[in-house]
């Protein structure tokens, strides 16, 4: 094999760099699924905390379900001040969420493209020269739009635009619950380089279990374990020497 | 029509277009559909009576802030009284939109 190393970003969650060779390929999407409550907004959140103040990159945080000011009220509790780092242009939160007093689209034709969104966040890359990147939760577009074909094509070239400038985009996507799939869209594996699945499995009548599973990280010897996962006072930790034993 | 296109900052020419309704347009410079949409903006637009509106037209490639601002994520957008259609609309939608607009500001 040759030895040609592949440039990685740090992930900032304690325990993951360790089953994927030391970090996420830089330039890569990867896909963070799981159901609701599974801890995956915290985890990309905490993705673009800890690579503005561990690594010095900047990120753009686009949120399309939650209101800024509740995500940042939820991170406080594990002691990231996001607030801080939009004042030092560490970060940008780009308010895509529906709580906005916005027009009520009406009706929508086969004929679009995603052109908007993407001047938006390229907008904010450029802002504050970003190397990382999140888009919380795609599948919201999968509720705002019922053209799902022209949607699929539209997110593999939003993706690929974000990705040419170099940036590490972070998707997270909800599995809807019963379903077995990775999202709402059929297609979220097929549109990352990367996939992560988050787990909160009912282990016995009264507790639960959290675990982390890498389903695939192109490029990369992973784990292929479900390991332990928690979300402590500090974020999210990953034990990879400790296999889920919901599992 | 008073013609107000955001691209090269031109503002309204002095006269009171405040009885006009407003329509904005929203286009970029990648967007395969936006011509067409544009057509059947104005040609239904005309039919109405142009003098009617005050149009204008953003184009986000250059001015991101608006769609941002708006909450437009697809294009082409028109956004008539509150509401926005997403695509090359049918005129009988713009119509609609027209009309809610004239009911809504209607005292």
């Amino acid at each position: 094999m040759s030895q040609y190393q592949i440039d990685r970003v740090k992930t900032g969650i304690p325990g993951l760099d360790e089953l994927i060779e030391g970090g996420f390929p830089r330039g890569d999407t990867i896909l963070i699924a799981g159901k609701a409550g599974t801890g995956k907004s915290i985890l990309a959140t905490q993705f673009l905390y800890r690579g503005a103040v561990d690594y010095n990159e900047p990120g753009v945080l686009v949120t399309l379900e939650e209101p800024p000011r509740l995500i940042k009220r939820n991170m406080m509790r594990f002691g990231m001040d996001l607030d801080k780092l939009e004042r030092e242009g560490m970060l940008s939160i780009v308010d895509l969420s529906p709580a906005r007093d916005t027009p009520l689209n009406i009706s929508e034709y086969p004929s679009f493209d995603l052109s908007g969104l993407e001047a938006i966040i390229m907008h904010h890359i450029k802002k504050v020269n970003a190397q990382r990147v999140v888009i919380d939760t795609i599948s919201i577009l999968a509720y705002k739009f019922k053209a799902r074909d022209i949607l699929r094509e539209e997110l593999f070239k939003l993706c690929a635009h974000i990705t040419s400038t170099g940036c590490t985009l972070l998707l997270t996507s909800e599995i809807p619950a019963q379903d077995t799939g990775l999202g709402v869209f059929d297609i979220e594996a097929f549109l990352a380089s990367g996939v992560i699945v988050l787990y909160n499995e009912k282990i016995s009548d009264t507790s639960r279990s959290r675990s982390i599973e890498v389903l695939k990280l192109r490029g990369s010897k992973h784990s292929s374990r479900i390991h332990s996962m928690r979300i402590t006072d500090e974020g999210i930790r990953v034990w990879p020497g400790e296999i889920s034993p919901g599992t | 029509m008073t013609d107000t296109d955001a691209d090269s900052n031109s503002d309204d020419v002095g006269e009171d277009t405040s009885d006009k309704i407003e329509v904005l347009f929203f286009k970029s410079d990648t967007c395969a559909f936006c011509p067409r949409a544009e057509e059947v903006l104005r040609e239904t637009l005309e039919e109405f009576g142009a003098d009617m509106f005050k149009v204008i037209v953003y184009n986000v490639s250059e001015d991101p802030e608006k769609a941002e601002e708006y909450g437009i994520f697809a294009l082409p957008a028109i956004i008539i009284g509150g509401m926005s259609v997403t695509g090359i609309p049918e005129p009988e939608i713009i119509m609609k939109m027209i009309l809610g607009s004239k009911l809504g500001t209607r005292s």
